[in-house]
């Protein structure tokens, strides 16, 4: 019979349906004997779930007010060349 | 035996979220660089946060990106897949930012096949999860802590996690990004959902009577 550590190296293939079917049928038959397997695999599908779902992460206030303006003046820099900053030498 | 109702590897829609979708043109040539900046800088942060872990860092990649974006305007205006080009030169600045402070992490990388036996039989018990994943999401505190699960992640997972389970990408984009063979795509994304689930069990675990 098959282990659990076996059945948990396997188990991303299981779940893609890329298994060889022999290999599918040992982890059938693996799952109907042993209870932990069966919630080690739910859970993992519910891991895998759950992080499809998470919101983008919000930036903070000040950062984003610091990244605006850096664009802003990277796009000044870059529109305006060098002709409206006086120069630095004379 | 049910597989994975969701489909692995599909984009989540995550770009859609995006408040500044409305106002910015989809295409030709009026994107200015403060549209560049609504509608982009949130997605570039969020994959450059959970990737580098910390804010300070986070901030060094999304200026460098978005100055890229500014700077490159042109191309960008023509590219076809904005989403996938945004993604690689986001993944490739936290690559280069982190190679330049290689001496910050030294992390023992975990091994999630640890967590069993000599005899190959679970090390701990496991038991069945109470919520389904739509609770769990929900609640700002869940979030949080699966965002510090994410955190915690060896580097070496954490990069395929992200963008496979979190982004969405397919395999073997990421793979390009990475520079990585898929089965070893697919190795790392195993491992890195064996860690989360390791990590998270405790949370979400009915509670023993
Ligand atoms: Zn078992």
């Amino acid at each position: 019979m098959m282990t659990c550590k076996e059945l948990a190296e396997l188990l991303q293939d299981f779940l893609d349906g890329e298994l060889p079917k022999e290999y599918s049928d040992l982890i059938c038959h693996h799952l109907r004997e042993c209870g932990p397997c069966i919630n080690f695999l739910e859970s993992y599908k519910v891991t895998v779930t759950m992080c499809r779902k998470l919101p983008p992460l919000e930036m903070p206030v000040e950062m984003k007010e610091r990244l605006q303006a850096a664009v802003r003046e990277f796009e000044e820099k870059m529109s305006g060349g060098s002709k409206n900053s006086g120069e630095p030498g004379a | 035996m049910n597989a994975l109702e969701a489909k692995p590897m599909q984009p989540n829609g995550k770009a859609k979220e995006i408040a500044a979708k409305d106002i910015v043109p989809r295409s030709g040539a009026q994107w200015t660089p403060e549209q560049v900046f609504l509608e982009h800088a949130p997605r570039v942060y969020s994959l450059a946060r959970r990737m580098l872990g910390n804010d300070a860092d986070a901030e060094d990649v999304t200026q460098d990106v978005l100055l890229q974006v500014v700077r490159k305007l042109d191309t960008f205006r023509g590219e076809a897949n904005l989403s996938t080009w945004l993604h690689r030169i986001t993944v490739n600045a936290a690559l280069a930012h982190r190679r330049k402070r290689a001496n910050r992490e030294h992390r023992e990388v975990r091994d999630p096949f640890n967590h069993f036996t000599e005899h190959g039989y679970h090390a701990q018990s496991i038991r069945p999860w109470s919520a389904s994943p739509d609770n769990i999401v929900q609640s700002k505190e869940t979030t949080a802590l699966i965002e510090k699960a994410i955190t915690e992640l060896p580097e070496i997972y954490r990069d395929v996690y992200v963008l496979a389970d979190v982004e969405g990408l397919p395999n073997q984009d990421i793979g390009d990004m990475l520079g990585l063979s898929l089965p070893a795509v697919k190795s790392r994304l195993h491992r890195g959902r064996l860690l989360m689930r390791h990590s998270l069990a405790p949370h979400f675990e009915e509670a023993t009577l």
